[in-house]
């Protein structure tokens, strides 16, 4: 495919998602913060359905030895690198997806994050310049380099050409784990609300038993308890 | 149109995202944000500082710029469609954070988000929609940083919003 062919593919997939993702207020931030703090789940399990369709038709793919599978050495990096991430983004309200979205609301607040992201970038390729690490990758092998910190390049597809297994085998596999902690998450939700629907039920006999109760201790007639119950 | 007066069901959205990204996947890569807004501020600090830029081996080694790289575009396209399905949903009005304190969260955050993009060569994007659905090594441990890294952001964040 020419490099323009490329710019175009891209630019179109970019518009659908943006589209949608604008439309649908998912956000990979809401996705992990609110679940970890206020135990809503919205996002993280439509996170988790795109993961578990992605997982099948990649690994179906990587099988077969077709698609671009990224292909570069990881290490201790990685961990750093979106441990930081993570903290930014819950502080900056936004990922680097919702940042783009938001922007494109007239959000100023998501514009000013993004140049500073850009900012945070320019910072590291000083940094870099200076320690050369993470390693570049035309000095990746594949391979462990403990003293750099890395532990090489594996996937699915290299899992397969080690032991024989189709990588849609090890695809399945996850793509089960991914689906027994959405389970986990949708009988949380329904813990949730049926403890809600208890709490509610509970709140409305108490309403109720309150205006028969009331006018014997107050003496007078119940409408005005009911007037003072609800407020 | 019904699309842009009511919420779309995240689960359906991102449904149809990973429908499309598999054809992305075949025919180019997964999908990926970090690697284009290098490239942005790869081309940004090119016009400000021209070959001067070049003193910096980074900007050689690991990522020579230029403007035809494919991840811009997504990027740029993700800004064009959220743009159409504001303004088509009547959503686009201009949002000014108010408190100094948001902008100072904001422009942490963002600096944090961009060291840790480059620190880790992928972003949160690429984790979950890429490396991890591979089963590339690096998803798993990019996963547990981040997941590490928003439960630490919401500890602070909690603490900044108890004052």
């Amino acid at each position: 495919m020419s490099t323009v062919a490329e710019c175009v593919v891209a630019f179109i997939f970019g518009s659908v998602v943006g589209l949608l993702v604008q439309r649908s207020r998912f956000c990979n931030t809401a996705a992990l913060r609110d679940a970890i703090m206020f135990k809503s789940y919205r996002n993280t399990k439509a996170l988790l359905v795109a993961m578990m369709i992605l997982t099948v038709a990649f690994t179906t793919f990587m099988t077969l030895g077709a698609g671009h599978p990224l292909e570069f050495d990881v290490g201790f990096n990685q961990f750093i690198g979106l441990f930081l991430f993570g903290v930014g983004m819950v502080l900056a309200g936004a990922c680097t997806v919702s940042t783009w979205v938001k922007t494109g609301e007239g959000n100023l607040g998501a514009l000013w994050a993004l140049l500073f992201t850009f900012i945070g970038m320019f910072l590291f390729s000083v940094v870099w310049s200076w320690n050369y690490w993470p390693p570049a990758p035309a000095s990746m092998t594949g391979e462990p380099n403990l003293a750099a910190l890395q532990l090489g390049f594996a996937n699915a597809r290299t899992l397969q050409d080690k032991l024989g297994v189709p990588a849609v085998v090890f695809g399945l596999v996850q793509t089960a784990a991914l689906f027994a902690i959405y389970r986990a998450i949708r009988r949380k939700e329904m813990a949730q609300h049926a403890k809600h629907e208890r709490a509610a039920a509970e709140h409305r006999a108490a309403v109720a038993d309150k205006p028969a109760a009331a006018p014997a201790a107050a003496g007078g007639p119940g409408v005005k308890v009911v007037a003072g119950g609800r407020r | 149109m019904e699309f842009f007066r009511k919420t779309l069901d995240p689960m359906v959205a991102l449904a149809a995202i990973a429908i499309l990204e598999i054809f992305l996947f075949l025919v180019i890569g997964a999908w990926t944000v970090g690697g284009g807004e290098t490239m942005m501020t790869g081309l940004i600090a090119k016009a400000f500082l021209g070959d001067e830029l070049e003193r910096l081996p980074f900007w050689t080694l690991v990522f020579p710029v230029h403007g035809d790289y494919w991840k811009i575009y997504i990027s740029l396209g993700m800004l064009f469609g959220a743009v159409v399905g504001a303004v088509a949903s009547k959503e686009f009005y201009l949002r000014i954070p108010r408190r100094l304190s948001e902008w100072v969260l904001i422009t942490l955050g963002g600096l944090l988000m961009g060291i840790g993009i480059r620190l880790a060569f992928v972003c949160n994007v690429s984790t979950f929609f890429g490396l991890t659905p591979e089963m590339n090594l690096g998803g798993y441990i990019a996963i547990s940083g981040i997941v590490a890294g928003a439960w630490v952001g919401s500890l602070i964040y909690k603490r900044i919003l108890e004052g």
